[in-house]
């Protein structure tokens, strides 16, 4: 039977973002992979050069609505080493308990749609509702779900009371129930093992081989997490194992995640209990000097990595972002060869893929536009900025 | 210092390295060395992990720099290529999770790693003709009246 190239994306029924990956199919089997992405680039890195720290601050937390904090983390702790500056215990500590509460309702969140991957809605339901216990603790201290708006250049903006650390507990005690049931489920529930077991291998050679990061390496028996390797917040004392598994397939990428979650609980625990007392802001200087840093952190999906380089002046000379789904991509041309067309979805959603990249080519049907005409990057953009301006906003 | 540490130090002994605080080491190098220093830590050290690449035009030149990470240790290789002639060597056959890395270089900066296997576009449009947004002289390119 001669070789298809089958074209999934950018806009097709099976994906969540914008991406496109072209497939050559040996009957069902996948051959090759060829992906391609930057449908939905936003330009960051470009726009933080003419926007102050302040600024920025806010613009980095959105790079991703998942993970924001570890973006936001690592530029904060990226200004604090050019500056020079430590901030106080207790705000490590209320960083760490962000830090950790993102994980678990990213975790809650991803074991949801490998379950939909899969056609097991039924989970999908049921982490989701278990998501919201994370997303009120968040909104109860930081009085926002998803862009906590926590950091400032020298600590946290909110701190963490008496009340707080209570219903918190409570809502670990409530969770980790959950996570049993979960942990159950993954490692007997059938449909899972017949989806899940042997699918999409990433043997340890090649994990390293393309450098990928987060819970897919750990899923293929490699030890290497940034929170213990080099620890940054308060992670040098707080407890936590290291969770890997080796059967290098989607299962064990299901496994890992699931027996995260009990290991940022019983962070969270720790840093509820022994949560230091103190100020949660130092003062900074004003002026952040010449210099440069890198920082990074054990995001959920795995490392993100930020480096500053500063000038003197009140806006960045250039910040460079590395997020872990661009890390992970070289290593799904991998897991897919000799897959089932079938496995394609649950294979890529895996790795846990956030896709953040531009749209050029749309369809539109209103406006000046004839319906349904392809129109370039060049002039959507002029479209835009006219619409803008004729409603009085100035680009 | 660690023991990794220790150990870095001592075979890059050669080479002007700058450690900057606890497990951040750079090292600069002329672009002409960049492959004979990379194959040492890869080699030497069994370096197996490259972070990512990030560069940057100081007005002057292209900067690059290499992240690798060993034992949690970030190790900065420093090196630089013209503006004009903004070419280096890849890096892709000694740390094959480069190639999207240096395609991205290639897409904001015009850096072009000489021997990439498969040199496209990575994150700007295919029928991109608006230069290299990163580059300090960038202009955005200016809305035409239609």
């Amino acid at each position: 039977m001669s070789r298809v190239k089958l074209p999934i994306g950018p806009q097709h029924p099976a994906l969540k973002e914008p991406e496109n990956f072209t497939i050559t199919l040996d009957g069902e089997r996948v051959v090759d992979v060829d992906i391609r992405i930057g449908y939905t680039h936003r330009g960051i890195e470009k726009l933080m050069e003419s926007r102050t720290y302040t600024q920025n601050l806010y613009l980095v937390e959105r790079i991703c609505g998942i993970c924001s904090y570890a973006h936001v983390v690592n530029f904060t702790q990226n200004v604090e080493e050019v500056l020079g500056i430590q901030i106080s215990k207790r705000a490590e500590y209320i960083r760490t308990l962000f830090l950790e509460l993102e994980r678990l309702h990213s975790h809650f969140l991803w074991l949801g749609v490998a379950g939909h991957e899969i056609g097991f809605d039924t989970l999908f339901m049921y982490t989701w509702q278990d998501r919201e216990i994370v997303q009120d603790l968040l909104e109860m201290i930081s009085g926002n779900r998803v862009n906590y708006a926590m950091n400032t250049i020298g600590g946290v903006r909110r701190d963490v009371s008496e009340e707080h650390r209570k219903k918190v507990l409570e809502g670990m005690d409530y969770l980790e129930k959950r996570a049993r049931y979960y942990k159950e489920v993954a490692i007997n529930e059938k449909t899972i093992l017949a989806r899940a077991e042997n699918v999409g291998i990433l043997k340890p050679k090649d994990a390293l081989k393309y450098s990928a990061v987060g819970p897919t390496v750990r899923a293929s028996g490699i030890t290497v997490d940034i929170r213990r390797d080099d620890p940054y917040a308060s992670y040098t004392e707080t407890p936590f194992d290291v969770i890997t598994t080796d059967t290098c397939d989607v299962l064990g990428r299901v496994v890992v995640r699931v027996l995260e979650i009990f290991e940022s609980i019983k962070i969270i625990r720790y840093l509820i209990e022994h949560l230091p007392a103190g100020e949660i802001v130092v003062k900074v200087p004003r002026k952040i000097p010449e210099g440069e840093s890198i920082s990074h952190t054990e995001a959920p999906r795995g490392e993100d990595f930020h480096y500053l380089r500063s000038n003197g002046t009140e806006k960045p000379e250039r910040y460079k972002v590395r997020t872990p789904t661009l890390a992970n991509l070289p290593a799904i041309g991998e897991m897919l060869k000799g897959t089932y067309l079938a496995d394609v979805p649950i294979v890529v959603a895996a790795i846990d893929p956030c896709m953040g990249c531009m749209d050029r080519i749309l369809l539109l049907k209103h406006g000046k536009e004839k319906p349904g005409e392809i129109i370039d990057g060049d002039r959507l953009r002029s479209y835009g900025i006219k619409w803008y301006a004729e409603r009085g906003w100035k680009a | 210092m660690t023991t990794t540490e220790e150990l870095i130090l001592q075979v890059l002994r050669e080479l002007p390295v700058q450690m900057k605080r606890d497990r951040r080491i750079f090292i600069s190098v002329p672009k002409d060395d960049l492959l004979k220093t990379i194959n040492i830590l890869s080699s030497e050290l069994n370096v197996q992990h490259l972070s990512t690449i990030t560069a940057r035009d100081t007005g002057s030149e292209i900067e690059i720099l290499y992240h690798f990470l060993l034992k949690g240790v970030v190790i900065t290789v420093r090196t630089a290529c013209s503006r004009d002639d903004p070419t280096v060597d890849t890096i892709v056959n000694i740390f094959p999770g480069a190639v999207l890395y240096e395609r991205e270089l290639n897409d904001i900066l015009g850096v072009v790693p000489k021997g990439h296997p498969d040199l496209k576009r990575l994150v700007l449009p295919d029928d991109w003709v608006g230069g290299y947004p990163l580059r300090k002289d960038w202009k955005p390119p200016q809305e035409s009246e239609e």
